[in-house]
């Protein structure tokens, strides 16, 4: 209620009806409430007409006391508390059923989070590698609120604009057809001039849509180039994007406000309750003089053919909310279809802790394979090392592992089982990783390093933290572990990297897949991290991308990967005897580190 | 509000919206007139006078008339009202934004802005048009009518009178319970999205946890809060709406008693009961939808508050007259400086001769980065001061700082332009050839060859398209370009190939000819080349300085600092450590 219905934009349309079919699913938790908003919102319409009606009595009881006939007082007194009752009635059915139109929303819109948070669980790791954090807001922020006008509003307003009109008019041609009829002619005027007004409304939105993005676009360019962009002295620069923008969008809706602006003024102008009152007292008069009517039998056309068009205006002004809660609808129901992760239906149990890959081949897309036929195992308390340029595979085929994706052909195996055969509480039990990015939660930091194992004691966490080296930054804390992240634990990238590295260590994975970039997170705490890292890889089944091949010279098993295959394997001994691929790639590294590092520092 | 709204105007805007505002008034006084003129017309009619009726009727037809005149310029005015508010508002928001000391974007701001530019100005821009016009007309028109009932019966008219007073306070309190509910809602809308997209991010790590984990229960709190305050926001506002519409009903009813009180004792002339009733049944739709779009009132109040915060965020003083520095040395005099909290530096005092290159190590949280930001005067330190030349900077003021440094930082934004253009932002003066020149002697030209499109190749938003460390360098040909005396660099750590570090250490090894240079160090070929070292002690102070060979050999912190650095670098990752 807090919001201001019928704002925004000035024209508007009455779409979104035909989407309602196809989310059915969206809507499963208020369909209760459903009857009891039609019912309140019928009932609340219905006896809206009544006061009128009461009015029409009253003239007719009391008319003919101009001419001295006596009063019927007991009648004036019942049709008094009639309109009351109905007055009372309407006003407080229409409310309830806006409160329980209301509160349904309210339920939708947490059940719909919820379901949300539910459906996130169970989608496959590799799908947020792709999403931003905006569209994540989108979703849970504004599409599910946007539904709320239809729940809230929509069926009320329908119904009203339905009841009210109906109602009114099978009462004034029982009254009198002719003022009936009068009463009518403002009611087809809007009904013949709408559609012309809404031509071409849907690609106006589209561009408008389009118009929106543009500037919000350089809005956020604007915000975030301004703190370097200042410092150059060339202030103007951004502002001048952005004024450009700006100056862009208002012209737009000018236009677009200039465009709609006649026909819909002279829409709402037919529709005022003035110009409907001239024309309606006009048509009463002239049947009055020539047409025989009585004033009383008028009368009812003059009070209730004001009221006709306001339901339908009101519902026209609701127009451009539907439209985006039908996208919203579009956009959810998209989002709840989106595939999960397939559960097995006879889980296996991973037995050891090896890795093989059997044959496997990967697309991200279904058509473009950017892994073919990779075949390699993975003994258990080993490393291996996966090596190759930027694009060439190394990191999609770490994270098959931990089942970021699933394979499109051949199979990913742990313990003998194929991943995708082992319940996926199981599989993390046995799989853990450490990649580039820092997933640290806005809680303390106690519960980011017992995340995977809540139930770990005090001891635990404190020797995970010992491990991952840093238990003594913690300790700097005030709060100590129980500082939260975010407020008052303010970490360096490189301190958040070694909690999650704590967490790794408390889950206590026996197979581990890591990036070995993650020591680069923060140059001055590198030394930290490594020793981390080492602890956490020590007998455990180790798949590390590398990115420095000093690093891995001593890792049991290199795999070379370009273009998706496997092209070479051994050990760096091995490799750099052989003098392929991987013997010019050291050739190459060599020399170019031995220039970043100052003279006397051995790589 | 109104006159809020007007101050974020330009002149034109302000002109239009008050004319608009005018004719809404003149027509919805019409109005009211017109519906008055009911009373006469519907009198006549009643004891048979046609004549007079019609009389009546040509009067109802030209206020009519007048009315529609009226609508017509305003909402024609209106619409150009909203378009020059919203180029108004976005102006407004765009100067005050360039405004603010950068200190102000250190948290992230984008979400603020961008939601003020887009929902928030749109709101504002068609407030007067949507929820202004049909809360005067709303108002207005009744209290036309209720003053002129006075005309025909001051009974009738004072019963309904008594109810104005109590109707008008019932709307002030709604409008602002509303408001404050709102406020508590955004506030709990906030914290569980942010609770969802943390959610969201951290499913790769969430999985090893399985379903109701800590995680679990952090998300659904925040969405029970959520729940809660929205509850209690359909409440208080169900509840405000509920008591004000009930008021104008009651005002109704009352009516009805009253006329029908006096038409039972004959005291009332029954043609004017009748359509004074009509009026007063007509008339309750449009006030209490007036009192519902009181709260669009206050969701626009909202923006306005933003705005008004904006304005009087503090910003750095600038001198009259600025001076001009007489070299390019920096210095740091007794420098305390801290983001509100703890200070970060304390009593710092060094200094960075000119053509000359100064590197500053330490632990994270030492205060590297902020000693760089003070220099570029992205704040004003607490205590003591900072110098260029010997002028504290707030003398030189922020026009003759921003020439005089050249930064590089390492959270270095790029417009989303071509790779060339991004540089050329460094002296828009210089030819393309001569930009190209110096780009290549920053080695950006080896990043130029993989993107396709070369030199005008787009860099993509924020420049998404480039490495971490392939930004930098384009940010560095920038400052080069520059030509400015003093240059800030904050070493890139993400800079994880080797070609990004060769390419950043040549491009050092170029500006520090002849030039101020102030680096945050990482690499170690950096810091150990560097003239001064300065090595901070993380508790705001300096620990050591002077120069490579001379801090190693005196074997303190900085020597142990070395030998574990240079162990890292030898770094293996083995089952057998």
């Amino acid at each position: 209620m807090a919001e201001a219905d019928a704002t925004a934009t000035i024209a508007a349309e009455p779409g979104g009806a035909g989407s309602q079919a196809k989310s059915e699913g969206l809507f499963g938790a208020v369909k209760s409430s459903l009857a009891g908003i039609i019912v309140l919102a019928v009932v609340g319409a219905v006896s809206s007409v009544i006061p009128f009606i009461a009015i029409v009595e009253l003239a007719r009881t009391l008319l003919p006391t101009i001419d001295g006939a006596p009063v019927d007082a007991d009648r004036v007194w019942l049709i008094v508390l009639v309109a009351a009752v109905a007055l009372i009635l309407s006003f407080a059915t229409a409310f309830l059923s806006g409160v329980v139109g209301h509160f349904a929303d309210a339920e939708l819109q947490h059940s719909l989070r919820k379901r949300i948070i539910r459906h996130l669980q169970r989608l496959p790791l590799g799908w947020f590698d792709q999403r931003n954090s905006g569209s994540m807001r989108k979703l849970v922020e504004n599409d599910v609120v946007a539904l709320h006008q239809l729940v809230a509003h929509s069926i009320q307003d329908v119904l009203t604009a339905i009841t009210v009109p109906v109602i009114s008019l099978v009462y004034l041609f029982i009254v009198d057809w002719r003022m009936a009829l009068a009463a009518l002619v403002p009611l087809l005027l809007v009904l013949l001039i709408y559609p012309l007004m809404m031509r071409g409304a849907s690609e106006k939105y589209r561009q408008y849509d389009a118009a929106t993005q543009a500037l919000s676009g350089a809005t956020v360019e604007f915000v975030q180039g301004i703190a370097v962009v200042k410092r150059f002295g060339q202030v103007g620069r951004s502002h001048r994007r952005y004024r450009n923008a700006t100056g862009e969008y208002s012209r737009f809706v000018g236009e677009w406000t200039r465009e709609t602006a006649v026909l819909f003024t002279i829409v709402e102008l037919l529709v005022s309750p003035i110009v409907v009152l001239a024309w309606l007292l006009t048509a009463a008069v002239w049947l009055v003089a020539n047409g025989g009517a009585s004033p009383v039998d008028v009368l009812p056309g003059l009070l209730l053919g004001l009221g006709l068009t306001a339901p339908l205006m009101k519902l026209g002004s609701s127009g451009q909310f539907l439209r985006n809660a039908a996208k919203a609808q579009e956009s959810l129901t998209a989002f709840f279809a989106l595939p999960p992760v397939t559960q097995p239906e006879t889980p296996q149990m991973p037995e050891g802790h090896d890795v093989g890959f059997d044959d496997v081949a990967f697309s991200y897309d279904g058509e473009h394979r950017v892994l073919h036929e990779i075949a390699a195992s993975c003994a258990p308390g080993t490393v291996t090392a996966l090596v190759g340029a930027s694009g060439s595979g190394k990191s999609t085929l770490a994270k098959l592992v931990p089942r970021f994706y699933d394979v499109d052909a051949g199979g990913v195996e742990i313990g003998g089982a194929d991943v995708r055969q082992v319940a996926p509480g199981e599989l993390y039990r046995h799989v853990g990783f450490v990649f580039q990015d820092v997933q640290l939660l806005h809680t303390s930091l106690r519960d980011n390093i017992r995340l995977a194992r809540p139930a770990a004691t005090e001891d635990d966490v404190e020797a995970a933290a010992r491990a991952a080296q840093i238990h003594d930054r913690i300790l700097r804390f005030e709060r100590g572990y129980d500082a939260v992240v975010g407020e008052d634990a303010n970490l360096s990238g490189g301190e958040a990297q070694r909690v999650t590295i704590a967490r790794a260590l408390l889950a206590d994975a026996l197979v581990l897949v890591l990036d070995e970039a993650t020591a680069f997170a923060d140059p001055d705490s590198e030394a930290s991290i490594q020793h981390a890292l080492s602890t956490l890889a020590a007998d455990r089944t180790v798949l590390v991308i590398a990115h420095r091949l000093h690093r891995i010279t001593s890792a049991d098993q290199i795999l070379v990967l370009d273009d998706g295959h496997i092209i070479e394997r051994g050990t760096h001994p091995e490799l750099v005897a052989s003098g392929g691929r991987f013997a010019a790639m050291w050739a190459d590294y060599q020399a170019n580190h031995a220039r970043s590092l100052p003279e006397g520092v051995q790589p | 509000m109104i006159r809020r709204l007007l101050h974020y105007c330009s002149p034109r805007a302000r002109h239009l919206v008050i004319a608009e505002l005018s004719l809404v008034v003149v027509a919805a006084l019409l109005q009211g007139i017109a519906f008055l003129l009911l009373v006469p017309l519907l009198r006549s009619l009643f004891i048979g006078d046609l004549n007079a009726a019609s009389t009546w009727l040509i009067a109802v037809a030209a206020t009519a008339v007048g009315y529609v005149v009226a609508s017509w310029f305003a909402s024609q005015i209106g619409m150009q009202a909203s378009t020059a508010v919203l180029d108004s508002l976005l102006e407004r928001l765009g100067d005050s934004v360039v405004s603010l000391p950068v200190a102000w974007f250190s948290t992230d701001r984008t979400g603020l802005v961008t939601g003020l530019a887009t929902q928030g100005a749109m709101f504002v821009s068609t407030m007067p048009y949507a929820i202004l016009r049909q809360i005067l007309a709303g108002f207005i028109a009744p209290a036309t009518v209720l003053v002129g009932m006075y005309f025909f019966d001051w009974r009738l008219a004072l019963a309904m009178t008594v109810m104005v007073p109590i109707i008008a306070i019932g709307y002030r309190w709604l409008s602002r319970r509303i408001g404050r509910g709102d406020h508590a809602h955004s506030l709990a809308v906030a914290e569980a999205s942010n609770r969802v997209v943390e959610f969201a991010r951290a499913q790769p790590a969430l999985r090893t946890a399985g379903e109701s984990s800590i995680a679990d229960r952090l998300v659904e709190e925040a969405l029970e809060h959520q729940h809660k305050e929205y509850r209690g926001l359909l409440i208080t506002g169900g509840a405000g709406i509920a008591i004000f519409a009930g008021l104008v009903q009651l005002s109704i009813t009352v009516l009805l008693v009253v006329g029908a009180f006096l038409a039972v004792g004959g005291t009332v002339d029954i043609a004017t009961l009748i359509a004074l009733l009509v009026l007063g049944v007509r008339f309750n739709e449009p006030i209490v939808a007036a009192g519902e779009l009181g709260g669009g009132v206050a969701v626009a109040k909202t923006t306005i508050d933003r705005l008004d915060e904006l304005a009087v965020v503090p910003r750095l003083s600038e001198p009259e007259h600025p001076a001009t520095p007489a070299d390019f040395d920096v210095e740091f005099q007794g420098v305390t400086f801290g983001y509100g909290g703890d200070p970060v530096l304390r009593d710092l005092s060094f200094i960075a001769p000119a053509s000359g290159m100064t590197a500053i190590v330490g632990p994270s949280g030492s205060g590297k980065t902020t000693i760089t930001k003070l220099i570029a005067r992205f704040y004003d330190p607490e205590a003591g001061t900072v110098c260029i030349g010997g002028v504290p900077v707030p003398e030189l003021g922020t026009d003759v700082v921003a020439a005089a440094v050249a930064p590089v930082f390492q959270d270095v934004y790029l417009f989303d332009d071509t790779i060339l253009n991004n540089i050329w932002i460094g002296d828009p003066d210089l030819s393309r050839d001569e930009v190209i020149a110096a780009a290549t002697r920053a080695r950006v030209e080896e990043i130029v060859a993989r993107l396709p499109g070369g030199w005008d190749a787009r860099v993509g938003e924020g420049g998404s398209n480039l490495s971490g460390g392939e930004r930098q360098r384009v940010s560095i040909a920038r400052a080069l370009l520059k030509d400015a005396p003093v240059v800030l660099l904050d070493e890139a750590t993400s800079a994880l190939d080797i070609g990004n570090e060769i390419a950043i250490g040549e491009a050092i090894d170029q500006i520090r000819a002849d030039r101020t240079l102030i680096v945050v160090a990482h690499r170690l070929q950096t810091i150990m080349t560097a003239d001064q070292i300065i090595m901070l002690d993380g508790e705001g102070g300096i620990r050591e300085a002077g120069g490579h060979a001379e801090l190693l050999a005196q074997g303190g912190a900085y020597a142990r600092y070395w030998r574990e650095r240079v162990d890292a670098a030898g770094w293996k990752l083995s089952r057998h450590d």
